[in-house]
Parts: structure tokens; C-alpha cells; sequence
């Protein structure tokens, strides 16, 4: 983690050096990112793309989402020029 | 099981040099482009930039809350009215105490195009060192979608509803890139979340004219929640905008204009619109408006590019 270089404080309230804030983002999410490995062509879009920049690149074959924080966008389905990514209910996951 | 793939990664990954200084789970809205824009500045940047900015959608998550933070970066939160005086100051004190380091202005239209533009106006004139980005969601997003001074004609915001008295915002918007690259300044520069690698080029080059003097970025960044469009879209959006010319992407060297992508058969506005429902009410007319007032700016800037080749500005910082 890099550490904030030239304020010791990011506001009168808040003290950069404690553990950073996160939220259940992933909660958010109404629909899943499912990536089809073998339609990928590893060109990398959907990562770049994502807002939330949550895309990791697994060896030299794909991307998989880290599913705490996915917001369930859909951007990277759309994006995917192959459409290797396809956007599943979340309520289907839970039968 | 390495040696698979045909395809071939995107250059992007390339300029994604820095780590993501932000927590993975933060308090934008799904799709939103700011969250993109934001995440993207700082990997292409470095994380040495200090951030300063003003309320607005970024601030709840530049900011912080309570006592705690949602990123690594140095950010100094200051008033609408000011925002480019306190990063004169910001950046003077570092220039002083020979601090090397990066000040980046970041504000929304409403900050930038309205209520902060007559010192943003004065530091370009002063040509302080710092790169100033205005992210552009055509409104007032963070108390309720305002129209702003970039709200471009028709568009429907909660101060320009759709009623019997009001069709959308009945004026054109605002150029403010265009207005920008008038200063003259060291640079000058469009750039939208399709374009990913434009985006980073001009980052980059505005980091290195920062050290001539006042650098400006106007980036298209939409607005899911505010202009009514699908999540997924937001990229979409952004390209629609290239193609249309409705968002034309350009640099500008001390005023010298030149495209940076040019649109081979440009697509009609309403290609762009239908994906929106804050444009949803407009019938053809209303349509021709919009596309006449673009392809006057466009005009306009092809113009002033010629221009620019042929007359010699008299006095130029060193380029
Ligand atoms: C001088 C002043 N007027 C009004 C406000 C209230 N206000 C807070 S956030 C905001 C909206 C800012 O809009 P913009 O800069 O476009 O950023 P966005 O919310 O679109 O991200 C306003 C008007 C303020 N803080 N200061
Ligand atoms: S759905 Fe959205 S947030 Fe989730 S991985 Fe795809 S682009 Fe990222
Ligand atoms: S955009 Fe599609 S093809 Fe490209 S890396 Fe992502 S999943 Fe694979
Ligand atoms: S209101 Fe618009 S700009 Fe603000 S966080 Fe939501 S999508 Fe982003």
C-alpha cells in the first residue's frame, strides 16, 4: 500500500494513516459477471474498463472479478468484444 | 497452461504504471464514469499527486469520513468559489519549499464551467504550474442534478424539466475546453473514458507541461444515475460521443489546436441522444438544434486550427 506522501491528514477529520474505508459494494450487485474462459481472448478490455478496477489478470488467460466489491455494472460484458462475459441474476446463485 | 490466446492485450494495461491508491469498495454509483476516471488518474500519474478539489460527487470519497479515508492520495477540500486559488497556493508552497510533486485541480462542471471559472480563468492567465481537470457530467449531480453551464440544449435536469412550460435546457452549452485553449496555455486537452490510451497520452502530457505552467484537461465523464442510461452504457456513451463529434477530442499546445482522433463519417447526434433519457422528449427539431449547434463548434474548431498554423502568437512560453 502506498503510503499518502505530502498530508499526514486527508481532511481536519480524517487520518490517512489509519486502515482505509471500504464498503460491501458487492451487496450492491443485482447481477453477477460470469466469465466463459475458453470464449476469452485475453485482449484485456473488460479490465481497463471496469470502474472499480477490480478485474485481475489470472496467468496469460483471463480475467476474473473480485466479487466483494463488483457493483454489477455490466460494463464488462458490454464491452467484451466477444462476449465471453455474461450477466447472471444473483438470485440464481442462491437456489 | 500459459500459451493460449490469439488476441492481444490492450495497450491501456501499459500505462497503468502505479497502483489503484483507492479502497476497492467506495461510494459511487454503479457505472458511474467519475469512479473510472478517478481510479485511472493516479495509476497513469503516480500516487505522488496531490489532489485538492471541491463538493461535488468525487468529494464524498476524496474527502473522507469521520476519521477515516478511502485512499492513499493527498487531498486538500476546499469551496466552489475558489478551487483554483487554493491550487495556486498548493502549488506555489511546494515550488518554495522545492517539493517536487504533482498538484492536480479536480472539480466538476459546476465548479469549473459556473460558479469556480473566474479564478480558474485567472490562474490559466497567471499560467500557474498545475493541471487543473475539470470531469465533465454536464450538471450538478451531487445535489440533485442541476443544469450547469456545459448541460447541453434540450437536456432535461431537475432545474429544466420536461412540462408544459419547460422542454429541457432551452440554451446551448458552454465550450469550456475550447474557452481553456484560449488562455494560451502550456496545454489544453479533450478526452473521454472510451478513449482510454488518448486519455492517459494527455495526462501525461500535461504532467509534463505543468512545469511550463497552467495545464487544463476537459473530460467527458458520464452520468448513469443523472442522465437516465443504463449502467453498462456509460462506455458506450463516451464513444457515441467521439463518433457524433458531440464530444470532438483535441490538444492545444499554447492555443495551437490539433485533433487527436479524427471521425471519418461522423455519426447523427441522434445515435448519441437515443441511448439517454434525459433526451428522450426530443422530436427532430429539437434534434436539428442540437446537431447544428455541434456541427458549428466542430466547424468552429477546424477553423481555429487552420488559424492557429497560420498566425503567430506573439508571445509563447517555450514548448
Ligand atoms: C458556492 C457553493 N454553492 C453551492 C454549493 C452546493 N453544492 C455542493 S455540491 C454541488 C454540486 C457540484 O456540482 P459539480 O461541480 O458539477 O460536481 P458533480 O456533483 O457534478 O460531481 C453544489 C452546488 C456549494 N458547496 N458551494
Ligand atoms: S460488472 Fe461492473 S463492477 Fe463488476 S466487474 Fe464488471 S465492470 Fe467491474
Ligand atoms: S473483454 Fe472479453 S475477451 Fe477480452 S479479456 Fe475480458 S473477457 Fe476476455
Ligand atoms: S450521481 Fe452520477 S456522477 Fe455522481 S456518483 Fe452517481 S453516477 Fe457518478
Amino acid at each position: 500500500m502506498s503510503s499518502n506522501k505530502f498530508l499526514k491528514h486527508e481532511g481536519p477529520w480524517s487520518d490517512a494513516n489509519d486502515p482505509l474505508m471500504c464498503s460491501d459494494t458487492g451487496g450492491w450487485r443485482t447481477k453477477r459477471p460470469v466469465v466463459d474462459k475458453d470464449n476469452c481472448i485475453f485482449c484485456g478490455f473488460c479490465a481497463i474498463y471496469c470502474p472499480i478496477q477490480i478485474m485481475e489478470m489470472v496467468e496469460n488467460s483471463h480475467f476474473s472479478v473480485d466479487l466483494r466489491f463488483c457493483k454489477g455494472c455490466g460494463i464488462c460484458a458490454k464491452e467484451c468484444p466477444k462476449n465471453a462475459i455474461s450477466m447472471i441474476a444473483e438470485g440464481d446463485f442462491q437456489k | 497452461m500459459t500459451e493460449k490466446k490469439k488476441g492481444k492485450l490492450t495497450k491501456v494495461l501499459d500505462y497503468l504504471k502505479h497502483e489503484d491508491p483507492f479502497s476497492k469498495g467506495v461510494a459511487f454509483c454503479p457505472g458511474c464514469g467519475l469512479e473510472l476516471l478517478l481510479r485511472f488518474i493516479p495509476q497513469v500519474l503516480g500516487n505522488d499527486i496531490v489532489i485538492t478539489g471541491t463538493p461535488s460527487c468525487s468529494a464524498p470519497v476524496l474527502l473522507g469520513q469521520n476519521n477515516q479515508s478511502w485512499h492513499t492520495l493527498s487531498y486538500f477540500g476546499t469551496l466552489m468559489t475558489g478551487a483554483a486559488a487554493n491550487a495556486t497556493g498548493l502549488a506555489r508552497y511546494y515550488r518554495k519549499a522545492g517539493i517536487k510533486n504533482t498538484v492536480v485541480c479536480f472539480n466538476g462542471d459546476g465548479t469549473a464551467a459556473d460558479i469556480g471559472f473566474g479564478n480558474l480563468s485567472g490562474a490559466a492567465e497567471r499560467n500557474e504550474p498545475f493541471i487543473y481537470i475539470c470531469y465533465d457530467n454536464e450538471g450538478y449531480m451531487n445535489t440533485g442534478i442541476q443544469k450547469s453551464g456545459t448541460t447541453p440544449y434540450g437536456a432535461t435536469t431537475t432545474t429544466t424539466p420536461l412540462g408544459s412550460a419547460s422542454k429541457g435546457k432551452n440554451l446551448r452549452r458552454m465550450n469550456l475546453g475550447l474557452k481553456m485553449a484560449m488562455h494560451k496555455i502550456p496545454y489544453a486537452a479533450t478526452a473521454t473514458l472510451s478513449d482510454l490510451e488518448d486519455l492517459a497520452k494527455k495526462l501525461l502530457k500535461a504532467k509534463e507541461a505543468k512545469e511550463r505552467g497552467f495545464a487544463f484537461l476537459h473530460i467527458f465523464a458520464p452520468c448513469t444515475t443523472g442522465w437516465g442510461y443504463a449502467p453498462e452504457n456509460t462506455i458506450e456513451v463516451c464513444r457515441r460521443a467521439v463518433k457524433t463529434n458531440y464530444f470532438p477530442l483535441w490538444e492545444a499546445v499554447n492555443g495551437k489546436i490539433r485533433m487527436t482522433k479524427t471521425v471519418k463519417k461522423p455519426q447523427p447526434v441522434s445515435t448519441y441522444t437515443e441511448l439517454i433519457k434525459k433526451f428522450a422528449h426530443l422530436n427532430e427539431a429539437d434534434l436539428q438544434i442540437l446537431q447544428d449547434d455541434i456541427d458549428y463548434e466542430y466547424c468552429m474548431l477546424g477553423g481555429l486550427s487552420v488559424l492557429e498554423g497560420e498566425c503567430q502568437l506573439p508571445v509563447s512560453s517555450e514548448d
